[in-house]
C-alpha cells in the first residue's frame, strides 16, 4: 500500500508532467505547477516526520537539562520558567512512533518545542544584562546548536 | 478600444478606467483605452499598462499609462501603501532620479474596487534576474559596460537627492544613535506579527541579535532609502534605467541599507556581479566617489541578517494570507518553505 507521502509525490508529478503543460492561461499553468510543487514539499516533510519529531524533542530535552544545570539561584523567574516550559514540551509530547495508531501527519499538526524554543531565546535575550555577556554567550551558544540542528532538518525538505 | 479581454476577462473594469481617465483629463468623449495589458497577479499590487487616446480642442493625444491598484491581500499587507507610493513618486518629480510620473490616486474604494494610482508608463523593460533569459540580458549589458554603471548612478542620484525639499520628511525622519534600524525592526516585527505564524525559535534569536547589535547611523546622511534596490525592480531602456520601480518600502533613513542590498548575494545567482550585472569594485569605488559616503563592511553585514528577517516576514506574511484564504494564490502557500532557507541565512551570518 502507497505510504501518504509517496501517494503526494505522485501526484505531484501528475501535476507538473501530465496537467500543467496541457494548461493554456498563464495563471491557471502556474498554479496546477504549483499545485505540484507544493504537494511535494509536503510529501517530505510527512516522510521524515516522525524522525524528526522525535530528534526534535530529543535535542530539545537535552539542551532544557544541560539549560536547568547551568541556571544559578539569581537568574530570572522568567527565564527558568521558560526551560521548565521546554522540558515540558519535550518530554510531554505524544511520539507517533510509539503509537501506531498515530498518524505522521499528526506531528505536523502543531510545535510546541518550537513555541517553547522562541520563548527560550526570547527569555535569554531579555535577560541578557542579568546574566552577564559571558555567561548569556554561553546559554545563547548552547541553544543555537539546538536552533541549528533543528532547521537542518527543516531544510532537508524545504530547499 | 473599448472594453474588450486584453485585460484578462475584466472588461467592466477597463471600462471604468477608461470612465475615470476620461473625467480626469476632460475628454469626455471619445477617449479609448489600448494596449491594455495586466502585468501582475497576486503578489503584489495589480497593474495594468494602456495607452489612452482622445481628442480636444487642443488635438490629438496619445498617452501612456501604468495603473496600480491595490487588491487588499498583497503580501506587504499595510506596509505598502499606494497613497505613499504616489506621494513619493509625485516628491521625486525634478529631482533627477529616474521614476514614472504620478498622475493621479484615488482612495474611493467606489471608483474601481479598490484604491489605486495612476502613473506614467515608462518605456523600458524589467527582466527577471531569476531567471535564463533574464540573467543572460544582464550578463550582455555588463559586457557593453553601460548598464552597469548607470544602474550604479541612479541609486547615487536617489541618495544624493534633497528628500526635505522633495517633501518626502512625510515618511518619518528617524532620530539619532540607532534609531534608523529600530524602526526597521520594529516595522518587519509587524509584519510578521500579522502573518498569524506560529513562532519560531531562530527568527526570535535573529531579531533578538538585531536589536542588540544595532549601529548608530549618525556618521552618514539620512537619504530617502529605495529598500530593494536592485535588478528587477529597475526599468531599463537603451542600456539605461528610465526608471526606479516598486516604491513599496522607500524610508528616510541609512543609505547603506540599500547598498547591502546591492551587495547582497540574495540578489545574483550564478555570478559575482552584483545584482547579476555590477563588478563589486566599480560599483564601491564610484558609489564612495559620488556620494562621500564610506562603504562600512559591519554595517552592511548588519544589514544583510536585517534583509534576512525581513525576507522572512515577507514569506510569513505571503503563506500567512494563503493560510488564512485571504488570497487564493498558490505561490504563497509555496513560500512556507522559503522561510528556513532565508532563517538558514540568517543563522550563518550569526555564526552557527
Amino acid at each position: 500500500m502507497l505510504r501518504d507521502d509517496e501517494l503526494l509525490s505522485r501526484i505531484a508529478g501528475v501535476l507538473r508532467h501530465d496537467v500543467g503543460p496541457q494548461v493554456q492561461q498563464d495563471f491557471a499553468k502556474t498554479q496546477a505547477f504549483m499545485a505540484g510543487v507544493i504537494l511535494d514539499k509536503v510529501a517530505g516533510q510527512l516522510r521524515h516526520a516522525v524522525a524528526h519529531h522525535r530528534a526534535d524533542r530529543a535535542d530539545a530535552g537535552a539542551l532544557a537539562a544541560e539549560l536547568q544545570a547551568s541556571l544559578q539561584p539569581g537568574d530570572p523567574a522568567s527565564l527558568r520558567g521558560s526551560v521548565e516550559a521546554l522540558h515540558r514540551a519535550a518530554s510531554s509530547d505524544t511520539d507517533p512512533a510509539d503509537n501506531p495508531a498515530d498518524d505522521p501527519a499528526d506531528t505536523l499538526a502543531g510545535d510546541p518545542v518550537g513555541g517553547a524554543l522562541h520563548a527560550l531565546v526570547t527569555e535569554l535575550y531579555a535577560a541578557r544584562a542579568a546574566l552577564g555577556a559571558e555567561r548569556f554567550d554561553a546559554l545563547l551558544g548552547r541553544t543555537r546548536t539546538a536552533l541549528r540542528a533543528r532547521l537542518d532538518r527543516q531544510l532537508a525538505y524545504s530547499r | 478600444m473599448s472594453a474588450d479581454t486584453a485585460a484578462g476577462g475584466e472588461p467592466a473594469l477597463v471600462d471604468r478606467i477608461r470612465d475615470y481617465l476620461a473625467g480626469q483629463l476632460g475628454a469626455s468623449a471619445g477617449l479609448e483605452l489600448r494596449d491594455v495589458q495586466r502585468i501582475a497577479v497576486g503578489w503584489s499590487h495589480e497593474t495594468w499598462l494602456f495607452d489612452a487616446v482622445w481628442s480636444d480642442a487642443e488635438g490629438d493625444h496619445a498617452v501612456g499609462y501604468c495603473l496600480r491598484r491595490d487588491p487588499g491581500n498583497a503580501l506587504l499587507r499595510n506596509l505598502s501603501d499606494l497613497g505613499v507610493q504616489f506621494r513619493v513618486l509625485q516628491g521625486l518629480a525634478g529631482t533627477g532620479v529616474p521614476a514614472p510620473a504620478a498622475y493621479f490616486y484615488e482612495d474611493d474604494a467606489a471608483v474601481l474596487g479598490a484604491p489605486f494610482l495612476v502613473m506614467e508608463k515608462v518605456p523600458g523593460v524589467c527582466p527577471s534576474p531569476w531567471g535564463r533569459a533574464g540573467q543572460q540580458f544582464y550578463r550582455e549589458a555588463a559586457e557593453r559596460g553601460v548598464l552597469p554603471l548607470d544602474f550604479t548612478d541612479a541609486l547615487i542620484k536617489l541618495h544624493t537627492c534633497d528628500w526635505r525639499a522633495a517633501g518626502l520628511d512625510f515618511l518619518g525622519v528617524p532620530g539619532p544613535g540607532n534609531d534608523f534600524c529600530r524602526r526597521e525592526i520594529a516595522t518587519w516585527k509587524g509584519l510578521i506579527e500579522q502573518a498569524e505564524i506560529e513562532p519560531d525559535p531562530v527568527l526570535a534569536d535573529t531579531i533578538g541579535w538585531l536589536e542588540a547589535n544595532a549601529p548608530a547611523t549618525d556618521g552618514r546622511p539620512l537619504a530617502l532609502v529605495h529598500g530593494a534596490y536592485r535588478t528587477g525592480n529597475v526599468l531599463i531602456h537603451d542600456d539605461r534605467v528610465s526608471a526606479i520601480l516598486d516604491w513599496e518600502t522607500p524610508v528616510i533613513g541609512d543609505p547603506l541599507y540599500d547598498v547591502a542590498y546591492v551587495l547582497s548575494e540574495l540578489n545574483r545567482e550564478g555570478t559575482e556581479l552584483l545584482s547579476n550585472l555590477v563588478e563589486r569594485d566599480t560599483f564601491v569605488s564610484r558609489y564612495e566617489a559620488a556620494t562621500g559616503i564610506e562603504i562600512d563592511p559591519a554595517v552592511c553585514d548588519y544589514y544583510h541578517v536585517l534583509y534576512a528577517m525581513r525576507s522572512a516576514a515577507f514569506w510569513m506574511s505571503a503563506s500567512g494570507l494563503f493560510a488564512t484564504g485571504r488570497n487564493p494564490d498558490l505561490r504563497l502557500a509555496r513560500t512556507r518553505w522559503s522561510v528556513p532557507v532565508v532563517l538558514d541565512q540568517a543563522a550563518r551570518r550569526l555564526g552557527y
